[in-house]
């Protein structure tokens, strides 16, 4: 096996970031996913030219091209099949299949099911947004019968897929489920997903903020999720709600919602992911009937499938030593494909442009009327957050430090300026780091023994995220909830810092905004 | 619907809220300093009384104190670290209100309150960053789901 020397260097976030523009809606969660996968990955210490994104067609199947690692867009719903070839033929790769449900569950039911069930090594994660997002709204096989789509305009009557009950039903050694909504649930989740040998079948609610904004806020509204959502933890009660105080109990086969004031903690049901018969039970949970059920519903451990075939083909080459493939066409009938003389035009088709003129009648008229109502009125306070700008803030005059800075200097003036963070800048005035308290406590206090002799720019953090002052404040905000950053930067054009905000500045003017109305 | 309404309902239980590193007083700053490194904590809460159970907050040593009175403090390493913590701070418990900690935090100039139950029991420190997650999680579409970066734009058409 080659080891790659990159393999000792710790990766971080950024180097999973691909340089192409993302094409997802604002607000899709596609992004969310997207951004806790490339924050698990270093943590999972593959390298990047170790692994492999592959993906049908859909919006969650432009997942790839995000992926700063091996990446195919591949055919619609086939990604599990070029996966299991590419996984069996290079066993050093981490190979992960990204599906929606309409890719993963319509065209591809086929070949997500017999993936599962050879336990391919593969990371398989199906975005669940119950409906075709990138071709602008029809219904799917997770759909909800009743929903009203263009392609349902009366409503489906179709009876949908449980993702999670399929891939039970092809014996997938480890199921799980997850939502966009809650990052740190999410993260933990993808991280599990990664480290289980063999396949694995990961779901994520994902809300299509477009054609299906509502599918989901049951269990994604932050204020009442913890009574909707049951997260799983093996060997401990199944106990949820927001002041977990209710728990799940068998009835029979049945599984019920029961008050934790009524009934003794032993009879509430204890997590085992080891347990086939619980997994069906769990995987057939649905909301609003049940809390969904959320965390690693099954994982077991059993031969994967590249181990089980080389080990026959080792067997098979030892008593009959190695084939050879050119032998082996030749063997069979050969014949020769001539070049055919053209044959009459064909008959020409009707062109779009002759669709377009047919008239749409009345009903139709009524039932888009009806599906395009907009669904929810936008609060006062989500308006600000994308509406107002980051110069709206007034940021502080940034303090700015030039590279040559000794350290002590620049604590000096910290200090002086009772700030927990200054900016670094070079020649031309340009951001080019940033020095903060964490930086102190963490490589200088007690670890350097002349402040006045070391220089600013061997301790602080280099190319900080920075950001331009016409951004909305929700920009600012994503970025300190996915990175923890207490402090941004805004730089002009030219990249040279005007101004520093904090959480603090952003609470306060939200506050401040939303009581002059 | 405003953020004011939204952290009035929310208790500090239900937030995350950050982990923090810990010593018994009397600990040499050197120390609590290589505590803090080695957990990857801003905060260090020192406290008395050795049983888990049964500790006792006595005061709180943040990177703010490392800023201001050890680093370029002759000599401070080797004192103990109750000569630069803050003597007895200020708390919050459990089942105050986001809006409270936020209130508490603001009137006394202070960014971590330290989480403690009836029972005097350290859940965790309450920081600005909880509330950030609170508002990331509760507004997913405006805030979470934002492309990485604003300013890209595809210089041509593509389908699939
Ligand atoms: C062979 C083929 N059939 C149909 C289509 C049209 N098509 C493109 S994406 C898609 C469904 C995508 O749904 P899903 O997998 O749920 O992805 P989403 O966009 O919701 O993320 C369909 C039917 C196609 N591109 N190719
Ligand atoms: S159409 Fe829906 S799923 Fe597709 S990018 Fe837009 S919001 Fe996301
Ligand atoms: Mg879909």
């Amino acid at each position: 096996m080659s080891t790659v020397a990159t393999e000792e260097i710790k990766l971080t976030r950024k180097d999973f970031v691909s340089d192409q523009t993302v094409r997802w809606c604002p607000g899709c969660g596609d992004y969310s996913i997207l951004a806790q996968m490339q924050r698990i990955l270093p943590e999972t210490g593959v390298a990047k030219e170790k692994t492999v994104f592959i993906s049908g067609i859909g919006c969650a199947s432009r997942f790839p091209y995000y992926m700063n690692t091996y990446g195919i867009h591949s055919i619609h719903g086939r990604a599990p099949a070029l996966a299991t070839g590419l996984a069996i033929a290079n066993p050093d790769l981490t190979v992960w299949v990204i599906t929606g449900d309409g890719d993963g569950l319509s065209i591809g039911g086929n070949h997500l099911l017999h993936a599962i069930r050879r336990n391919v090594n593969l990371n398989i994660v199906l975005f669940n947004n119950r409906i075709y997002g990138l071709t602008k709204g029809q219904y799917s096989p997770t759909s909800r019968p009743g929903t009203v789509t263009k392609s349902s305009p009366m409503g489906s009557t179709e009876q949908p897929l449980n993702p999670i009950a399929v891939a039970l039903a092809a014996e997938a050694t480890f199921v799980a489920r997850s939502i966009d909504s809650h990052p740190q649930h999410l993260a933990a989740t993808l991280e599990r997903t990664a480290e289980h040998q063999g396949a694995s079948f990961l779901e994520i609610y994902q809300n299509c903020v477009i054609f299906n904004p509502n599918e989901w806020t049951d269990l994604s509204d932050r204020r009442n999720r913890d009574d909707s959502i049951l997260y799983l933890e093996h060997g401990k009660h199944m106990i949820f709600g927001k002041d977990r105080d209710k728990g799940i109990r068998l009835n029979g086969f049945t599984p019920e919602v029961v008050s934790l004031d009524e009934v003794d903690l032993d009879e509430i049901l204890v997590h085992d992911a080891t347990s086939r018969p619980l997994a069906s039970i769990l995987g057939s949970m649905e909301f609003p009937d049940y809390p969904a059920a959320m965390g690693v519903i099954r994982d077991v451990r059993k031969p994967d499938y590249t181990g089980e075939l080389m080990a026959q083909v080792e067997t098979a080459q030892a008593q009959r030593g190695k084939g050879d493939l050119n032998q082996l066409y030749l063997a069979a009938d050969l014949w020769t494909v001539e070049e055919r003389e053209e044959t009459e035009a064909r008959e020409i088709t009707p062109s779009s442009s002759d669709f377009d003129e047919m008239p749409i009648t009345g009903l139709d008229e009524e039932y888009i009327d009806e599906m395009e109502t907009p669904a929810e009125v936008l609060s006062d306070f989500q308006d600000l957050l994308v509406t107002s700008t980051l110069a709206a803030l007034e940021p502080n005059v940034p303090i700015t430090m030039g590279m040559r800075s000794s350290l002590a200097r620049t604590i000096r003036q910290m200090n002086r300026h009772n700030i927990g963070c200054v900016l670094v800048t070079d020649e031309e005035d340009r951001l080019v780091g940033i020095f903060t308290e964490w930086d102190v406590l963490n490589r200088v206090a007690g670890l350097v023994d002349d402040l006045a002799q070391q220089r600013i720019s061997d301790y602080m953090t280099r190319d900080p995220m920075s950001l331009k002052d016409d951004l909305p404040i929700a920009h600012a905000l994503n970025l300190m909830s996915l990175h923890g950053f207490r402090h941004l930067p805004l730089v002009d054009d030219n990249g040279q810092p005007t101004g520093i905000i904090s959480f603090r500045d952003v609470v306060g003017y939200l506050n401040e905004a939303l009581e002059e109305e | 619907m405003n953020l004011q309404t939204d952290l009035k309902s929310e208790h500090v239980s239900h937030l995350v809220v950050s982990g923090f590193a810990q010593v018994p007083a009397g600990t040499p700053v050197r120390d609590t300093l290589a505590r803090m490194r080695a957990d990857r904590r801003v905060v260090c809460l020192v406290v008395d009384g050795e049983e888990p159970a049964a500790v006792q907050l006595v005061g709180i040593f943040t990177e703010r104190d490392v800023m201001r009175k050890v680093v370029d403090v002759p000599g401070m390493l080797d004192r103990p670290v109750d000569e630069a913590m803050t003597l007895d701070p200020i708390t919050i418990g459990p089942d105050a209100s986001a809006a409270d900690a936020l209130r508490l935090m603001d009137e006394h100039h202070v960014r971590n309150l330290p989480v403690v139950d009836g029972t005097g029991k350290l859940l965790g420190i309450m920081t600005h960053q909880a509330i950030i997650q609170f508002l990331a999680d509760r507004y997913p579409v405006e805030v979470l789901n934002r492309p990485i970066d604003p300013e890209q734009f595809p210089r041509k058409a593509e389908g699939g």
